[in-house]
């Protein structure tokens, strides 16, 4: 089942950003603040929240069950209190949270955050690869923010698909119709490079996901030809 | 006549280029530090000095080989002679005060006084020759006479020479330059003792048939052994009155001592920040290529730590004293410098294209960004600037200041985030990539002239032998990439190869590339 509503926990330049961003993804997006200055001083709907562990109103007129959670409070130890909160009230509850370095990081992934962005961290990398590898950085960018033609996707193998019970290596993954996969993630959740040692002997089995890149026409291509569907799933998905 | 002559010559000389060429050349090599062949003449001139100082040693008890004595005596000597000629042509311009007095004279519609003008020159020379430098200078060309003996032992001069080319030396006559005030009043202050003790112990023990100090200069030599608290023994008072004295001296021996050693180390301790500077300027000259970091905040920190794994070289430019202190634990070399201002970069004195990778802006404020960087475009256009951008609203006055690339953090998590929701798995992949932990990665190979000539095009590459993922091939040439390109792509050379893999396979990759040769 795929989420309906967004959850964005506190307002900043954050918040605002992750609202652009997600609003064409989600049949709602609700941004809650702790400050009530900033009900008036916004473009987007705003509602207050505390983290008084009261979460009954919310839950009134939000299905969190299908929600996705931001927690991007500025406080960290308020944005770890609410991470946790909202953990130990919604078990299945996927928590996105930003962080300001890898202390705070592992910290709200202790409180239960599915995925955590370090903000230092994030931002350092960015800029060495900019730097360093100017072309891949390049690249990279524009296929996973979609500023080119070329894309990424992440196609699960179904119960009838063209390459179940196939041996990874026995297919040429790297010149198949025009796309490139990358990497397979199996049921254990972790995603293997395609030339690793371990996905050399991997059968393929239904519920693998392959990461592949190429052009939209062709991937969907792919897609028919294996039987195959583009699939996101966070309510299983867990770092 | 001779007077037109003078003039005109000293006109001559001051515009002529290839005059103005040889004296900088000879400038450069015998002064400029930043000279890179100036050390091999350094060098050189040690050597020298060695040679004659150990022909000196040897001499005292066996016989020297003739030649060697001829080398030392006059090869050395006439080349120390050149030296100095040359250091002293350089050390002013007999053209440029001729000229100078001679445009004064004229302006003020009067006869040109070359008088005056000799006078000058002889005094800039003079003073020139009387610097503790030259006078060195000139003392090592004296064994040149070496039948006359006495003048044998300026051969010691030629050691003292070395100071020219030590520059540890100089920075301690620099340090001990600025107390040169207290030094003055303790040298005053051991004078007037060792003067009146001499006087005194001469007066107590001088007729006394048991005491062995018997002249003035014994009494001299007693009082500056005691007073430096050397004490050798061989001379020493044996009246009580002599031996009192002694008591005052050997008081005022440890007052001096104890004077000398903290005037050594507060004139160190308080040079020591510049000794250190100067230190970190040569080295930082010295790098060939590095990024300059100005600002050491958090994501400062973090990118100076990636970069330097990678193998570069960081430079960290920071006023304040609290974040370089930082930096400098973390082990970069650090300046403590305002990046806002020229003169900052100035005294680096390097040359940005040669020397500098990039210049990143990581003061996590906007304000201070825009003015480092206009301050840098100020002096220089080309070098690249990098800069992080806290606020949106500010965009176009970094763009403005002349900033590269902007890195703006906020925009970066909503694409994350946007990403994140959507594809999980294909974000968690390519962020993997990009981690500086992870085994696989993706990396850039260049095709160089020498690939070409061995693989004409892609299908020759045989990445996949190497289990590597040839994600595509960027042409430099117009900018484009070609995606999962088909084998009959030619390759040329300035194209980057995309590939992603295991590190250690991408090595080994690039390796085969390089190496490979075509067996037609």
């Amino acid at each position: 089942m795929t989420n309906t509503t967004a959850l964005i926990f506190g307002h900043n330049k954050y918040a605002d950003e992750i609202v652009v961003n997600v609003q064409g993804k989600y049949q709602y997006v609700k941004v809650y603040s702790l400050h009530e200055e900033d009900l008036e001083n916004s473009s987007v709907d705003i509602e207050l929240f505390d983290l008084s562990d009261e979460w009954s109103e919310i839950c009134e007129k939000v299905d969190i069950e299908n929600s996705i959670a931001f927690c991007v409070l500025e406080d960290t130890a308020e944005n770890i209190f609410l991470t946790i909160s909202l953990r130990a009230h919604f078990k299945d509850l996927t928590i996105i949270a930003i962080a300001s370095n890898k202390e705070s990081a592992n910290k709200l992934k202790m409180a239960g955050a599915n995925k955590v962005i370090p903000l230092v961290e994030t931002t350092s990398d960015i800029i060495t690869n900019m730097l360093e590898k100017p072309i891949s950085s390049k690249i990279l960018h524009n296929i996973l923010y979609e500023k080119s033609a070329l894309k990424i996707a992440q196609i699960k193998i179904d119960k009838d698909s063209h390459f179940k019970d196939e041996q990874l290596t026995s297919i040429d993954w790297t010149r198949y119709n025009g796309i490139i996969v990358l990497s397979v993630m199996h049921e254990d959740m972790k995603s293997e490079f395609i030339y690793s040692s371990k996905a050399k002997h991997h059968v393929i089995r239904e519920g693998d996901i392959l990461v592949v890149v190429g052009y939209e026409e062709d991937i969907k291509e792919f897609e028919n030809k294996i039987g195959s569907k583009r699939y996101v799933n966070w309510s299983h998905w867990s770092w | 006549m001779l007077k037109r002559f003078i003039i005109d010559f000293a006109y001559y000389l001051d515009t002529s280029k290839s005059y103005q060429k040889k004296k900088r050349f000879f400038y450069n090599i015998l002064e400029n530090d930043k000279n890179k062949y100036k050390k091999y003449i350094d060098v050189f001139m040690v050597m020298l000095i060695f040679v004659s100082v150990g022909v000196l040693i040897r001499e005292v008890k066996f016989h020297v080989n003739d030649y060697l004595m001829f080398f030392s005596n006059y090869v050395i000597s006439f080349i120390f002679f050149i030296e100095y000629i040359l250091r002293l042509w350089l050390s002013s311009s007999v053209s440029k005060i001729i000229v100078a007095r001679a445009e004064h004279d004229t302006f003020l519609h009067r006869d040109v006084n070359l008088y005056k003008a000799f006078k000058k020159i002889l005094k800039v020379k003079l003073s020139y020759m009387l610097t503790p430098k030259a006078i060195v200078d000139l003392f090592a060309i004296l064994p040149f006479f070496h039948e006359l003996r006495l003048l044998r032992i300026f051969i010691l001069f030629r050691v003292f020479k070395l100071f020219r080319y030590a520059k540890s030396f100089q920075t301690l006559s620099s340090v001990l330059a600025t107390k040169k005030f207290e030094f003055l009043t303790l040298g005053i202050f051991a004078a007037v003792v060792i003067f009146v003790s001499s006087i005194l112990i001469y007066v107590m023990e001088g007729n006394n048939p048991k005491s062995p100090i018997t002249t003035l200069y014994e009494a001299i030599y007693w009082s500056i052994v005691t007073i430096s608290t050397v004490g050798y023994g061989d001379i020493a008072p044996v009246t009580q009155e002599g031996r009192f004295v002694a008591m005052l001296v050997i008081i005022a021996g440890i007052a001096v001592l104890a004077f000398t050693t903290s005037l050594f180390v507060s004139a160190f301790t308080e040079k020591l920040d510049e000794i250190k500077e100067v230190k970190t300027i040569e080295d930082v000259s010295k790098l060939k290529k590095f990024y300059l970091i100005c600002g050491y905040e958090q994501v400062a920190c973090e990118v100076a730590r990636k970069l330097s794994l990678s193998g570069n070289k960081i430079i960290i430019m920071d006023e304040n004293q609290e974040r370089i202190e930082k930096a400098k634990k973390d082990g970069y070399i650090t300046l403590n410098y305002n990046p806002g201002k020229v003169e900052s970069y100035e005294k680096l004195n390097i040359d940005m294209a040669k020397h500098v990778k990039a210049i990143l802006c990581l003061r996590e404020n906007d304000i201070e960004n825009v003015y480092t960087a206009l301050t840098i475009r100020s002096f220089n256009k080309d070098v690249f600037i990098l800069s992080l951008l806290m606020s949106d609203s500010n965009r176009k006055k970094l763009d403005f200041a002349g900033i590269n690339n902007v890195v703006y953090a906020q925009e970066l998590i909503g694409l994350i985030t946007k990403e994140l929701v959507g594809k999980p798995v294909a974000f968690e992949v390519i962020h993997e990539l990009r981690s500086e932990n992870a085994d696989v990665k993706i990396d850039e190979l260049g095709i160089t002239q020498r690939i070409v000539d061995n693989f004409t095009t892609v299908g020759e590459l045989g990445n996949k032998d190497f289990r590597v993922v040839l994600l595509g091939v960027y042409k430099h040439k117009n900018d484009r990439f070609f995606f999962n390109p088909l084998d009959d792509l030619l390759l040329e050379v300035g194209d980057y190869l995309l590939v992603v893999g295991y590190q250690i396979f991408i090595l080994e990759f690039e390796k085969y590339l390089h190496t490979k040769v075509r067996n037609d």
